[in-house]
Formats: structure tokens, sequence, C-alpha cells
């Protein structure tokens, strides 16, 4: 390993610091920075599978339960986009389904394959895996669209006649939402950097 | 070994953690990185100054949002208003505990406490004073950025409406416009601050802090 590879960012104040072993505290917030990065792989893929696994139900449980005067139905996601495309709100269904079926299977796929090329040490750019990394980060949130959805549409929809609640697929999908983003926040960049691949650290 | 202002000098890219080194720069330019030209830092002499206005108005339209009608909509007779206190009424009467405390944190308390603390922490930038309490609000606040997310709130709001939209006669209340203001100035207060350089200008200020 190179010796410029261990320059790293830290992710509280963004100041760059020259890590030795002794050192794990930034020299700018005093926030620890150099974890051990077994640990963070682990805690990665610990919330990761906790996140699979709330993907589960938060698919086969209803997201929203209505009830129209004692008819009570109920939809799924992917059965709420499918309504929605049958009564032909093709941007919604399609805003729905970015948000709440891809983003949550891309962002699966992805911090998995920088799992996988960090530990195998797969060669390809170093940049891209942190470009990867970076979008991971960014869309994460974005999947939530679906459950705030549902609690607008309950408290509207919140007459005597007719009602509309979130249903367990919601609690399982925020959840759900909650573990991919708390792993892509444990994922430390710098196992990136100590994996073998082309070597990008230079100055310029 | 080098030294901290020579670290000071170096900074790494967000994006692809690509090392500069810095230049200084002319007014008004921005440093880009070589590698996938993202904006690494700028030429910002008066931050503080311009970036505490924006956030003074982005706290008078955030509490605007919270305390007002967002939508209103009508069923046949039967009105319904959206606002922040209907949403934990409901809550807490559908006994939605999960949802219901991260729905209020991501929306209700998370950009109130990013808000309030980029407030106290520009003024006392500004006035010179309570640098220990600056640096935990600046710790604070990069552990909270992420988990803010009225954006995505608004655009789930749009699809509300449109869902809605056959069914009923919606009206937009005072907040809805006071939100659209808010999420504006969050996008020019995410462009114009940066803290890399609040870090910066943290140390010129009350210098390097030892524990």
């Amino acid at each position: 390993m190179s010796k410029k590879a261990e320059y790293i960012r830290c992710h509280i104040c963004e100041a760059v610091n020259y890590v030795n072993e002794k050192e794990i505290a930034c020299r700018r917030c005093h926030e620890d920075i150099a974890h051990d990065l077994q640990l963070s792989y682990h805690k990665t893929l610990a919330f990761l599978i906790t996140a699979i696994i709330f993907y589960i139900p938060a698919n086969i449980y209803p997201i929203l339960i209505s009830k129209q005067f004692g008819k009570t139905t109920t939809n799924t996601i992917m059965g709420g986009i499918i309504h929605l495309w049958e009564a032909g709100s093709y941007p919604i269904a399609l805003i729905i389904l970015l948000a709440s079926v891809f983003v949550p299977l891309l962002k699966f796929i992805l911090i998995i394959y920088l799992l996988i090329s960090t530990k195998y040490n797969l060669s390809s750019s170093k940049i891209d895996k942190h470009k990867l990394f970076y979008i991971t980060e960014v869309i994460g949130p974005w999947s939530m669209v679906d459950v705030f959805v549902v609690i607008i549409l309950s408290v509207l929809i919140h007459f005597s006649g007719i009602q509309i609640y979130p249903g367990e697929g919601a609690t399982a999908f925020g959840l759900m939402v909650f573990f991919t983003m708390i792993s892509a926040l444990s994922f430390d960049p710098r196992l990136i950097n100590n994996s073998k691949g082309n070597n990008f650290n230079d100055k310029s | 070994m080098i030294t901290e202002e020579e670290l000071d000098e170096l900074i790494i890219c967000k994006k692809c953690h690509t090392l500069h080194k810095k230049v200084p720069l002319s007014k008004r330019k921005k440093a880009f990185c070589s590698k996938c030209d993202t904006l690494l830092y700028q030429d910002n002499s008066n931050m503080i100054d311009t970036t505490l206005a924006l956030v003074i108005a982005a706290a008078i339209s955030l509490f605007i949002a919270f305390k007002f009608t967002i939508v209103t909509i009508d069923i046949k007779g039967l009105e319904k208003s959206l606002t922040i206190y209907a949403l934990f009424m409901v809550i807490l009467e559908q006994h939605q505990y999960i949802v219901g405390v991260m729905f209020i944190f991501l929306i209700f308390i998370f950009p109130i406490t990013i808000i309030l603390s980029m407030l106290i922490l520009l003024i006392l930038m500004k006035l010179k004073k309570g640098g220990y309490l600056v640096q935990r609000l600046l710790i604070l606040l990069a552990h909270i950025r992420p988990w803010s997310m009225v954006d995505i709130f608004f655009i789930s709001l749009l699809v509300a409406m449109v869902k809605l939209f056959d069914y009923a006669y919606i009206e937009l209340g005072v907040s809805f416009i006071a939100l659209i203001f808010t999420l504006i100035l969050d996008i020019i207060i995410t462009k114009n601050i940066s803290f890399y350089e609040l870090w910066d200008l943290h140390t010129k200020i009350y210098g390097r802090v030892d524990e």
C-alpha cells in the first residue's frame, strides 16, 4: 500500500487527516475517524441483512388499508403501483416504482457490490467505487416517498365513512429504509482505499 | 511528519476521494475536482453574512410551514386540512408509533434542529463567541444532516395530491407556499454553505482546539 493512501477525509468536518496507527481522532473536530475497518465492514453487512429482512414483509404486507363504509381493502406496494398504472396515472406510478422498488434494490446491490469488491479486491477503479458509494448515500432517503404518501393520505382521508390507515408494510418499509441508511453510513470509505486496485490518491 | 498547517492546505473530494492541494482563488471563482468535476471549494468571503440572512428567512418560512394549513381537501362538502398538528394527532390515534415517531423526527424535529443550530452557530461565529458550542453544533449538524427529509415530504405531498385529484377538491394553504420557499432556500443554503470552510473559519476565529 502506498504511503499516500493514508490521507483520509474526516466524515464530520471534512478535514484532511494524515493517519498513522496511533491516532484515531480527527485533528480538528476530535471525533473518531479511524474506526476498526473490520468492525465497519461487519456493521455495514449486519445492517444490510437487517434491511433485506425488513424488505420482505414490506412487500408482502399491505402498506395501505382503506375502510370504506365497513368494507376493508388493502394495498401492497406492487398492488398500489399496478392499480395506479391501470388507472392511467403513469407518472405517479413511475415515481412510486422508482422510489420504492428500484431505489431500495439498487441500494442493496450497490452496498453488496462495495462489500464484495473491497473484501476480495476486485480490480476496478477506486474512483468508481467512491462514486458508487456517494450515489448510495444520495439516493437513500428517496425510498421514503411511499411511506410519506400513505401517512399524508391517512391524515387527509379520515372521515366517519371512509378512512385510510398505514398498514404493517409501511412500518416494515420505513424500518427497511432506516437500516439501509445506517448501513451506508457505517461503511468506511477507507475500505475502498485499502483494497487493491488502481491507485488514484495522487496530489493534483 | 506533516504539520497541521500543511494538512489544512489539502482537500479531499467528497465524491471520488481524490486528494488535492488547495490553490488561492480570485474573487467569485470556484475550484473543481480534477477527476470528477465536483465542486471542491469556492471563494466566498462573506459566507457567514449571506448564509445567516438565508437561514433567518428559512427559519421564518419553516415556522409558517409547520404552523398553518398545508392543503385542505373537500370531498362533497366534507373538509379536511393537513397540518403538522393534525399529523401528530392522527398518528397517535391510529397507534402507528414506529412509523409515526420516524415521521415526526424526519419531517419535524431534524429540520427544526438543523435550522436552529445553523442560526445559533452563525450568530455566534459572527460575534466570535462560544467556540466550544460552535464546535459541538457543527458536529451535531454533520450527524443529522442526512436525516432531514423535508424535500422528500414535499414530493410525497404532490404524489398524494395527484392521487386525490379525481375524488376531491384541493385547496392549497399558506404552508404549502411556505414549504416551497423553505425548499428553495434550503437549496440555496446548501449551495452557499460549505462545512469545510466553516471549520476553516472556526480554526481562524477561535484557534485550534486541544482536548
